[in-house]
């Protein structure tokens, strides 16, 4: 009896937390087929107006070109960025001397620098470099980062040091050891670290803008910022181009959940 | 192990350069890490603006005008959203780098002030230029003037207006002209009676914003900084009397009060209140209830009683195109804005029937596409009526720090609603604008 009622106050409590979590997403979806005036007037039922947001959509912003330019600094950031940053990891824990750590400890410390407070000093360096509204200047700010490294080398912890030894006896070489051995190994953290990483380009909103100053480079969100920013505000294209927004990063985290969950218990084991 | 090192750098090096190589094969083709502006042999300019269905839109009309003459001319128009424009220039400009800068960017009025104030290189001076400013509605032209020199040419107008559903008024036994001419205390006795027979309000407002009150303030000739530039809120009595008003407007139900904007828009076009009083852009969305057309009409806003220099014209918004200092092209910029937005009634006659923009350029008022009648408005030549009520404008100070007395306000004016000492309130608003301000 008194397990049944607890399940009772189990579930009535998480069904009212996923309607609160699901709810804005059914939301967007439904908005997305309203007409401006009937989303702010409060309509919840689905319309017949998608087909006409999107052209609307696409008459007024060339979104493909946008969602491309979005997708290539997330997929290279994402790539760039693991390699870097678990190469890091690893060394810092395999290796690791009195320096090293001290070098770690310093980088650790970067992460609680604002990016705001190195906005300008950065668009010096890459205004000098010839770097503004280039898809490297997109990239290297953002490809090591002092929380992968982190966790990375928190996950190295958990890799026995008797097989490398014995790696090394058997003839490999450090980089045979670090891609053979441990990226294998290392598959959910390399899942996690790719989810958050690839949300983080995705969503990267502040750099982006200040570097992007000519219109043809920009990426979604800063399409989205636009599309708000007028003296009247067409919800239903504003919702179909959020929910176009969404789509990848969705697909990217319901990919990898699993292993996203597995990834972020080893780091913090 | 040394020979490992170097490959492994090499490759870095060149996954690098693949990587910078393959963006300058995209896009448009043009040299990605050129500065902004035009050089001097090209005719090409790049402006910044927002809005793409209203000013980028006036922006293209304008280049299409201009190209009649000059075929050579063309306009590169970025669309940068505002928000992200004040990060953007606030980055480039404490960088010192102005090679990024556009030659021609578009700026609210109620910042220039800021950026002429802050950054005193941003803009050109435009005085001797040859545009004449005496052709723009004085108030507006206001905005971008600083020690007597003009670094902007004014576009869009935010006249206040005030706009009502004219079937409920009726309803209630009113007419338009009950609400034209008179001053709030009119206003709020009308609107109770509105709210008793029909139970709607006459208009709503953002609770979080004091632009109705600085409206107000506007339209009573005050202001809101005293003449070193330091915050009036103590002892000024058009702001006491504003927000004495706004406190019985918000206790009689006579405003509604949102809080937020989609919630604000909300309010009059799916009908909760019969009206909207704010600038003139407004317009275009009370038009997207399609199905209220040729029930509203257009007057002007009520006076704030009992102030002797009391009006019943403000204004509200709007925005004014600035020529950058690294416009290298300066003669063709000026010539540009000279011949379009200073110059043309062509120009504003094609933007206001398809985007609603309105001129202040004060001779486009007198052309025959601002009195025709308008369906939506009852059929009345509202445009022209609108153009009326901008000549008649108070000139207004934002000051540099018109944001933060804006936020200020709008705290002091919810805390005395709730039952605060007027006089404790303002000293307290005044005292954060000074804090705000580094005083």
């Amino acid at each position: 009896m008194i397990k049944k009622r607890e399940s009772f106050f189990t579930y009535t409590f998480l069904i009212l937390v996923s309607v609160l979590s699901i709810f804005p997403l059914v939301w967007m979806i439904i908005a997305t087929t309203n007409e401006s005036v009937d989303i702010v007037g409060g309509k919840m039922t689905l319309g017949t107006k998608f087909l006409e947001n999107y052209a609307n959509l696409t008459a007024e912003q060339d979104v493909w070109r946008f969602f491309g330019n979005s997708f290539k600094y997330a997929i290279l950031t994402t790539v760039l960025s693991l390699l870097v940053c678990s190469l890091a990891g690893y060394a810092f824990e395999i290796f690791h001397d009195k320096w090293k750590d001290l070098l770690f400890k310093i980088i650790l410390m970067t992460m609680m620098l604002p990016f705001v407070s190195l906005m300008v000093p950065l668009f010096q360096m890459f205004s000098k470099a010839n770097l503004l509204n280039s898809t490297l200047g997109f990239l290297l700010p953002s490809i090591s980062t002092p929380f992968l490294i982190m966790m990375f080398r928190q996950c190295a912890k958990s890799f026995p040091l008797e097989i490398i030894e014995a790696a090394r006896i058997d003839g490999l070489n450090e980089w045979q050891i670090f891609i053979k051995m441990f990226m294998p190994t290392m598959k959910s953290t390399y899942a996690a670290a790719t989810t958050i990483t690839f949300m983080n380009a995705w969503n990267n909103y502040l750099w982006p803008k200040v570097i992007m100053t000519k219109g043809n480079s920009q990426t979604m969100p800063m399409m989205l910022s636009s599309l708000t920013s007028g003296y009247v505000t067409d919800y239903g294209m504003l919702m179909l181009a959020v929910l176009i927004t969404t789509i990848p990063t969705a697909i990217v985290f319901f990919v990898l959940q699993k292993s996203f969950a597995e990834g972020i218990t080893g780091a913090v084991k | 192990m040394k020979k490992k090192i170097i490959a492994f750098l090499l490759t870095i090096t060149m996954v690098i350069s693949l990587v910078a190589c393959g963006q300058s094969s995209d896009g448009s083709g043009e040299k990605s890490t050129s500065g902004n502006s035009s050089d001097g042999g090209d005719k090409t300019l790049t402006v910044w603006a927002w809005d793409k269905a209203f000013n980028i839109y006036a922006m293209q009309e304008a280049e299409k005008i201009y190209q009649k003459e000059n075929p050579d001319f063309k306009l590169n128009i970025v669309e940068v959203a505002w928000d992200d424009m004040q990060t953007q220039l606030g980055t480039i400009l404490s960088s010192g780098d102005y090679s990024q800068l556009p030659d021609i960017l578009l700026m609210q009025d109620f910042a220039y002030q800021k950026y002429i104030m802050t950054y005193g290189d941003l803009f050109q001076d435009l005085t001797n230029s040859g545009i004449d400013f005496s052709q723009f509605s004085e108030g507006k032209v206001a905005n971008s003037v600083a020690d007597g020199k003009n670094y902007g040419v004014p576009f869009d107008n935010g006249t206040e207006i005030a706009a009502y559903r004219t079937d409920i008024l009726e309803q209630a036994g009113y007419t338009i002209e009950d609400l034209t001419d008179i001053t709030w205390d009119r206003f709020i006795e009308i609107g109770k009676d509105v709210l008793d027979k029909t139970g709607y309000s006459l208009f709503s407002s953002q609770a979080a914003s004091a632009d109705i009150l600085m409206q107000m303030i506007q339209s009573a000739g005050g202001s809101i900084w005293k003449e070193d530039g330091t915050p009036y809120f103590v002892d000024n009595e058009i702001l006491k009397e504003s927000i004495k008003v706004y406190k019985e407007l918000v206790d009689t139900g006579v405003m509604a009060r949102t809080n937020s904007w989609d919630e604000y828009i909300a309010t009059f076009t799916s009908g909760k209140t019969l009206g909207a009083i704010n600038g003139c852009w407004i317009m275009a969305s009370i038009e997207t209830a399609k199905d209220q057309s040729g029930l509203w009409n257009v007057t002007n806003m009520p006076a704030l009683p009992g102030i002797s220099t009391a009006t019943n014209y403000a204004s509200q918004g709007g925005a004014t195109w600035g020529i950058t200092s690294n416009c290298k092209n300066t003669e063709l910029a000026i010539d540009f804005l000279n011949k379009t937005f200073a110059g043309s009634k062509e120009l504003y006659d094609t933007i206001l029937p398809s985007s609603g923009a309105i001129a202040t350029w004060t001779p486009a008022g007198e052309s025959e596409v601002y009195a025709e009648p308008q369906e939506f408005y009852g059929g009345e030549p509202v445009f022209q009526l609108i153009t009326e009520f901008a000549t008649k404008t108070p000139v207004f100070n934002t000051g540099i720090y018109y944001t933060e007395a804006n936020d200020a306000i709008a705290v002091a004016a919810t805390n005395v609603c709730a039952g605060a000492d007027i006089d404790s309130e303002l000293k307290t608003a005044e005292e954060t604008v000074s804090f705000n301000m580094g005083n």
